[in-house]
Order: C-alpha cells, then structure tokens, then sequence
C-alpha cells in the first residue's frame, strides 16, 4: 500500500465497530469508504461516527483550553500536536472482495489488527460491471466525494419484480432520481413501466425530459389530457372500461353504495357509469326510504351520483350526454381502446407517462388501477400459458405510495391493486417502484417486500427508523448518515447489491446534455 | 358548397371475377353520384388503388371513369396510400395526375434544417385550402409529421382541409385495430375538416383543435376481412361535405354492393366432427344463390387437427347451389393438440428457431431424427429449402421440382412418384 494513500490504522473496536485512528492532514467524513488491504482479499468499509481522540486527559485539556482564553496566551500549543490529539473514525465492514475472481462476500472477520486503510479507489470497485439489461442508477460516492468511474447498474428484471422503494422528503432529489432511472429503462424494451406522473415532470413537456432519449419515439408514450404535444397521445378513458371492483380499495363506498354499483354493472354491463348518472333515483320509482326490493333508496343513488360525479369530474349536457370537465373520461366513442393500448405498449417494454396533474387524488389512483388491473392479469394469463418469460418485466411507478399501500387504507377498505401487485406481483413479473415521504405508515409486510430501497435524504428519525428496520442490508448504523444525506445522494440497500451502496446521483440535465438527442441537420426526402 | 371524400377504394384488389365485378360497379357508382350530386370536388386520400401498379383491366375502367368525372368539370385531390405510393412517381395515380384527370395536393419542400414545409393548393371553383400528406407503409410517413411545419399551416385563414392516410390511435373503436395507428396530436390543428384514409370503416369525430376528422371507409372491400365485415351489416359508401367558411353537414352516402351469408362456428372445446356437422346443418339453412358466403371458423378444439374441419364438402354443395364467392376463415381456429405458441427472437432466425423448440415438445413422432434438437435443426433447414424463390427465368415446372427434390432430400426421402 502507498504511504501516501494511507488514512488510518486499526487501533481497535469490535466486530461492526471498528476503531481507527485517523491520519494527521487527512480529513475522514461520515460515509466516507476504505479499503484494508488483506491475503487475497480486501476489506470495504465505512465511516460511520467520527470523534476526538488524545493522549492527555480531559482535565489537563480543559486547564490548557482555560489557560488559552483567560489568559490570553496566543502561542500556546500541544507538544507534537498531530501525535498528541487526533480523531478516531469508527467504521463498519460492508464487503470483503477476493482479488484473484472479484468476487463480493458479505465480510465474517475483522481487519488485521493494526492493519493500516487507505480511501477507496476506482480500482477497487472493478466488480461493479454494468451487466446486461441493467439500470444506472449513479456512481458510488464516498462521503461526499464521488467516484465516477464507478457506475452502479441494478439487474433490471430482478430490482423491478421485486418491488422498489424510493423513500425521501421534499426537495432530496426524487424526481431526478426518477427521471435518471428510467432513462436508462428507455434504452432497452426488458422493462415496461407505467408512470403515474402526478406533476407532469417526467416527459419534459416543455423542457428537458424523458422526451429527448434517443430511444423515446419507439420506447416512450406519453398521454395527456388535452392539448397534446406533437406526437404525444390523448388520455382519454372510456368510461366502459371502468368496473365496479376498480373503486375498491380506493374510494370509500358504504356496502349499500357498493351493492347499487354492482347493480347498475349487472343491469347495463359496460355502460352503467353513463346509465347510473343519468337515472334520475327518484322518477325511476325507488322509493327514497325502504331499500326493498332489491331497489336501492334513492338517496343511497344520489349519493353515489354524486361521489361519480366528483370523482370522474361527470357532468350531463343538455341532451343528456355525460362528458368529465377534465377531459379524461368520455362516454361516447373516444378512448375505447386506451386501456388496452397502453397496456400493450407496457407489454412491448415501453415506458408510459400518464401526465395525471389534472386528475384529483382518487382518480389519478382509479386510472392507474384501471391499467394495472388489466395488466396484472394479461401477466397472469401469461403465467398459465407459459409465456411469461419472454414478457419484459414491468412496473407502476407511484407517487405518494401511502395513498394505496398506507396502513390505514389498507386496514379500512378492501385490497387494492397496488397492494395485490405489492403481495404477489412478483410471481408475475410485475412490480411496484414506490416513491414516499413517508415510509413508517406502509406495513411492514409490505415494506420488507420491497426488495429494493434507493434511501435520499430524510431529516424525519420515525421515518429512518422504519427503512432501516426494513433494509436489505444491516444499516443500524446508519440512521445519522441518511439524515445528514445531502441533495442527490442515496444509499442503495437491496437484496441485489453485494453491500448497501452509497451514492451520487447524476443531475438528470446532465445526463441529457450527455446522452441526448442531437438535433438532426440534412433535407428529408417527401413524395 | 359540396365536396365528396372517398378513401380506401383498392382498385384491383379483387381475385375473384364475380367479385371484381363488384368492385368495378361499387366505385363506378360513388362517382357516378358524386356526378348526380354536383359536388364541387372530389377527394381522396390514399389506396385509390390496390398496387401501385394494377393490372390493364383495372386501369381501363378508372381512366375511363375519372375522365367522366373529368369532362363534369369536378377536380379530384388524392395523396399516395400506403398501397399505391411510389417513392419515384411510379405509380398509375402519377400517371393520372399527368393526363390531368386527378390532382396529387401533396406540395412538400424539404428544407435545411430538416423540416418540411407543406404549400396549400386552392380549389379554383370554391377557393378551398387543400393539403396533405401520403401514407406510406409501417408507420413511415410518421417521421413526416413530426418534421413538419405546422405553424404556417396552423397561420393559413379560410376553410382549409388536410388530407392524410394513417391510423389515427384517438379513434380507434377497437383494440383489435393494431399496427401503425399515430395520434392525432401529429397533424397540424385548425383545419376546418381532416380527410382521412386507410382505416376501412366510417368514423367521424371531433376534437379540440380538430374538428371533423373522417374516414369514410372503403366503399367495397379492400382487405379480406371488410367482406366479413360487409356480412355483418357494416354499411360502405362515401362522405359527402357541405361547406362555407366551416363545415355545415357531414353526410354518409351509403352504396349497395352486394348481398351476403354468414355461417359462424364456434370451436371452443369441440371436436372436429361437430363442427363438420353443425357447417352442415348452418349451410342448409342458408339460400346462397348469388352471395358471397363467409364462413368463419374460430375457437380451440379439444383434440385433432385443425385441418380435420373438413370445408371442401360444404363448399361444393354452396357451388352447387350458386354461390358467387366463397370466403373461409379458420384463422382463429386452433387445437389444443397441435397449437403453436409464439415466440419472439431478436432476428428471424432466432425467432424460428424459439418457435420451433416452443412447440416441438408438442410433437408425437416415432422417429428421434423428427423430435428434440434433431427436429428442430432439420425444420429449420426445411422451412429454409421451402422458402427459396424461383430463379431467374426458371419455370414453374422447374421449379417445383427442385424444391420438391431438395426438400425430400433433406428429409432422407424418395419420391414415390418417380
């Protein structure tokens, strides 16, 4: 090992507690990586809690500090002060990687005692080799230095069936993170993804996005409600394509709500929304105080018009055509085959924007529940028919992920699809990529589901508390390093990382001035 | 002002003499009434013809019907189909733009920057702006569109038309309808009426920044499946349009063409001999004098082959019985024994080999050379030997031979016949 290089040395500690003693002129961070060099291995590990450490006791320290303010002595110093006061780094095994076949283990021992570390280098990371259909997610960051030459790349199949967790507050880097992972999800069609783009940032409608990839005109389809960009689809949703069990678990209906929804599905099958909209409860003889008869009492009608009503933004015409404000629901002859398109074009590998920022809560969900439903099947029916190894794998991307996986929604409505596709979605190669501020209200079985968690930033401890307690990887350390992680960085813990990986995620404009698209020059032929 | 909009009429598209019959009268008939109704123009976007080159007999009676419309004085305004373009103006409709019997609107310039700009023709009689696009195949003419630039055509006052061929994705009614749908967000917005083609059904619809976008439909049948379609009432002819400054009616003009039958089974779980009886019993039922009969099969059956659904009897007995056109379908018609799944490759070669060791384990065969690996190199060689084209100036008569010979070959066979 180069001298220069050196660090620190083991001076003690215990087995994910290891004390070192901190080189003078070096400057150890919380999170910073090093290496110890051992027979035909090395140790990786990290900083995890930095402190003081001195070769004179505390009382003669706090005299000297006394001598120094009170009596104004300006040149008093430490004999030999580099030898004398120093700092102690503590630091955690994460991997032990064999040189002759780079092979990564998770480490059993500790470093030779005395053992001298030096900071990571790239050289060290040689095992992070981007494999095939995988997705860059940044490079590995050590404290607060980043090494660009080690690029992270996650198994796309793997990470995405096996649900991942982006959990972080506001303003830590989320939707770039989004943005940096499907972009790489864009370069191939091994993943589908539908996106449920509350804030219509992802596609770039008009800046930079996910529009300028290369791949974007055969990987990227994007639907918006009105106004559509060039070469961008309308999302317009027949009102056909809506069932009774898509509220479920989304909206709150009382069983005897639900009972006259149902049917109105029985009697009028694929155009009960429009029909049960323009009932008029009391003219069609139900009586407004006994639901007998298998009728429904007129009032349980209104209130279920009304709840449609607010839900898919419904109002009548004068001629007694229901038409949503929105746009997004029609009841006519538009978007009969949207639900069927974009789950195909899911199917094919592609990446799906839904631009839902003029959707409410609620029917953002019931879109997304619409398509995933729909989806989730086909990939069962697949499963039956044995086709399912050729289907790319493919995974909803939700904001706010609490809406439909929190606890209290869960415990108070009936399963929903998100919570369906959290449970057993795997099976079918189909995932969830939840994002969430808040990660201690989603249950824990489901949590501990989400196989992978790209970590940002969180200054909330209730919050650290429940991902560590869900991570794939042992982060009990790590609590005051996820609070002090600053814009853009992560930490990866998955069961398909070798070690909970930190790092720097790449400015997505970045990314795009790199990758983009250039504009073309030269004449196209027309006839 | 009336302007008439015809699509997807597929000059020559028609084997069966009776049937071209029909297709000669069903388009002589659309103009003939556009005649009838003194329009002012004629419209129509792409597939006017099957090929971009039909056969002599097809050409005679389209120059000798646009010159009747011609000498009305009634100009007609067509861009290429996705079936009779030509890169190279190589097509019978460059041949009709020259004698001036038709006039191509297509007025592109491709310009540096790599846009394109598009110019309006006006109609002389009304002062109606006209533009448009071809269609080419797959989805090409996409690239187009997105290219385009709009602004100045969205600038562009007074009642203004486009013309396109593609598959709109917005108003599609189907989602069997697959292939190369684009969304409507690509056409430039603010014309007054959007003359579409290559979608073979009658579809109107509005929206924003889009008002009237139509496709009249083909007036007769274009594709195999159109005749199956007409069989179930669907309603063929054209579009006519009256206009000032906007669009005052849209109205469907319906053209008779020709009566049908239509016997469908369902195969769900049967056996084949149920099937051949049931085509029986639905056959006697039906008076196929003069018709065009469809018969559709489609389902799974539960055991035998698919070609044990025995149809040369049932189609002898309707010939028997004068029907004009038979028209078979068993394309939906699978077996549980013999069914073949898909499967996908990143070339074709890979493909048919997935496809092969998909469905190979299917097979029951005595012979270990016809099964596993074995099977599957030997399919591949044959499917290969069997897919070589005739050579140049190679006669059927020697050709057939040489693949018949090759092919038994490779299978380690004599032939019989010699």
């Amino acid at each position: 090992m180069d001298e220069i290089s050196i660090v620190g040395q083991v001076v003690g500690g215990s087995f994910g507690d290891i004390v070192i003693r901190q080189k003078a002129g070096t400057n150890l961070e919380i999170g910073d990586l090093m290496v110890s060099e051992e027979n035909g291995s090395f140790l990786i590990l990290q900083v995890f809690s930095l402190e003081f450490g001195s070769q004179i006791q505390d009382k003669m320290q706090q005299m000297m500090s006394g001598v120094n303010l009170e009596q104004g002595v300006v040149d008093a110093q430490f004999y030999e002060p580099d030898f004398v006061n120093y700092v102690l780094a503590r630091i955690k095994p994460l991997a032990r990687v064999f040189k002759e076949n780079c092979d990564v283990k998770i480490p059993k021992s500790l470093p030779s005692f005395f053992n001298k570390v030096r900071l990571i280098t790239k050289d060290d990371l040689k095992f992070l080799q981007k494999e095939k259909d995988s997705v860059f997610v940044g490079y590995i960051r050590s404290g607060s230095k980043i090494i660009k030459e080690a690029e992270v790349w996650l198994p796309a199949e793997d990470v995405f069936s096996h649900h991942m967790l982006i959990p972080a507050t506001t303003g830590r880097g989320k939707s770039n993170l989004v943005k940096t992972i499907l972009w790489s999800v864009l370069d191939t069609n091994k993943v589908g993804a539908l996106v449920l783009d509350a804030h219509d940032e992802y596609f770039g409608r008009s800046g930079i996005g996910l529009k300028l990839h290369p791949r974007a005109k055969d990987n990227l389809m994007y639907y918006t409600p009105s106004n559509p960009p060039v070469g961008a689809n309308r999302l317009t949703i027949n009102l056909q394509s809506i069932r009774p069990e898509h509220f479920e678990g989304i909206v709150d209906f009382s069983d005897p709500q639900f009972q006259a929804i149902r049917m109105a599905h029985r009697q009028h099958r694929s155009n009960w929304v429009r029909e049960l909209m323009v009932t008029d409860a009391v003219a069609a003889g139900m009586e407004s105080t006994t639901p007998s008869r298998g009728d429904f009492a007129a009032a349980t009608m209104m209130v279920v018009q009304r709840k449609l009503r607010l839900l898919l933004s419904l109002e009548k015409d004068e001629e007694g055509v229901v038409f949503s404000r929105h746009e997004v629901f029609d009841s006519t002859t538009k978007g009969l085959t949207t639900v069927d398109d974009i789950v195909k074009d899911i199917e094919a590998g592609k990446v799906v924007v839904l631009d839902t920022s003029r959707l409410g809560d609620e029917a953002e969900l019931l879109v997304g529940n619409i398509i995933a439903s729909k989806l989730l099947q086909k990939y069962k029916d697949a499963k039956a028919s044995g086709e399912l190894e050729r289907k790319p794998v493919a995974t909803i991307v939700i904001e706010e992920a609490p809406r439909v996986i929190g606890v209290d929604v869960l415990t108070s409505r009936n399963d929903n699809i998100y919570s369906t596709i959290a449970k057993e979605g795997r099976k079918f190669k189909v995932g969830l990529t939840a994002i969430t501020q808040l990660s201690s209200v989603i249950p824990k079985t489901i949590l501990a589901n989400m196989n992978t968690k790209i970590i940002l930033g969180n200054e909330m401890k209730q919050e650290r508390e429940a991902i560590i307690a869900s991570a794939s990887q042992d982060l009990s350390e790590d609590d005051k390093n996820i609070a002090s992680l600053d814009k853009g960085e992560a930490i990866i813990t998955s069961i398909f990382v070798p070690f909970a990986m930190p790092i720097k995620i790449p400015l997505f404009e970045d990314i795009v001035k790199e990758k983009g698209v250039a504009p073309e020059t030269g004449k196209t032929k027309v006839f | 002002m009336l302007f008439a909009h015809l699509s997807d009429i597929h000059l020559g598209f028609q084997k069966h003499e009776s049937l071209q019959k029909v297709e000669q009268q069903v388009f002589e008939k659309c103009l003939d009434e556009c005649i009838a109704r003194k329009v002012d123009f004629i419209l129509i976007p792409g597939d006017l013809f099957h090929v971009n080159i039909p056969e002599m007999r097809v050409q005679k009676f389209a120059f000798a019907k646009f010159r009747q419309v011609h000498d009305a004085g009634i100009p007609i305004y067509v861009v290429y189909g996705s079936h009779d373009f030509s890169p190279v103006s190589n097509s019978v409709i460059d041949l009709l733009a020259e004698v001036g019997y038709i006039t191509k609107v297509t007025k592109a310039t491709s310009n540096e920057n790599n846009t394109i700009s598009l110019d309006f023709l006006v109609d002389g009689k009304t002062g109606a702006k006209i533009a448009g696009l071809s269609g080419l195949k797959v989805g090409k003419d996409r690239e187009w569109y997105e290219k385009l630039d709009r602004d100045s055509l969205e600038a562009e006052s007074g009642f203004k038309i486009f013309l396109f061929h593609g598959g709109i994705s917005d108003m599609k009614t189907d989602s069997g309808m697959d292939g190369d749908q684009m969304p409507l967000s690509l056409l430039p917005k603010g014309f007054s009426y959007y003359a579409g083609g290559h979608m073979h059904k009658f579809n109107h619809q509005s929206f924003d920044g889009y008002p009237n976008v139509v496709y009249p439909g083909t007036p007769f049948a274009g594709y195999h499946a159109d005749l199956e379609d007409n069989a179930n009432g669907q309603k063929r002819g054209f579009v006519l349009v009256e206009f000032e400054d906007t669009v005052k009616s849209v109205e469907f003009v319906e053209i008779e063409n020709i009566s049908y039958e239509i016997i469908e089974v369902d195969a769900n779980n049967r056996k084949a001999e149920s099937i051949n009886q049931e085509l029986v019993e639905k056959t006697k039922e039906i008076d196929p004098t003069e018709k065009v009969v469809i018969i559709k099969i489609k389902g799974e059956l539960t055991s035998g082959k698919t070609a044990d659904v025995d149809i040369s009897a049932i189609r002898d007995e309707l010939n028997s019985r004068n029907a004009m056109v038979i028209n078979v379908s068993k394309n939906g018609l699978t077996s549980k024994e013999y069914s073949i799944t898909e499967a996908k490759g990143a070339n074709k070669e890979e493909i048919e080999t997935n496809v092969f060791s998909e469905n190979i384990g299917q097979l029951r065969f005595e012979y270990p050379e016809l099964l596993n690996e074995e099977g599957i190199k030997l399919a591949k060689k044959l499917l290969h030997e069997l897919g070589q084209p005739v050579l140049v100036n190679e006669k059927k008569n020697e050709y057939i031979p040489r693949i018949r010979d090759n092919a038994l070959a490779l299978l380690g066979l004599d032939d019989a016949s010699q």
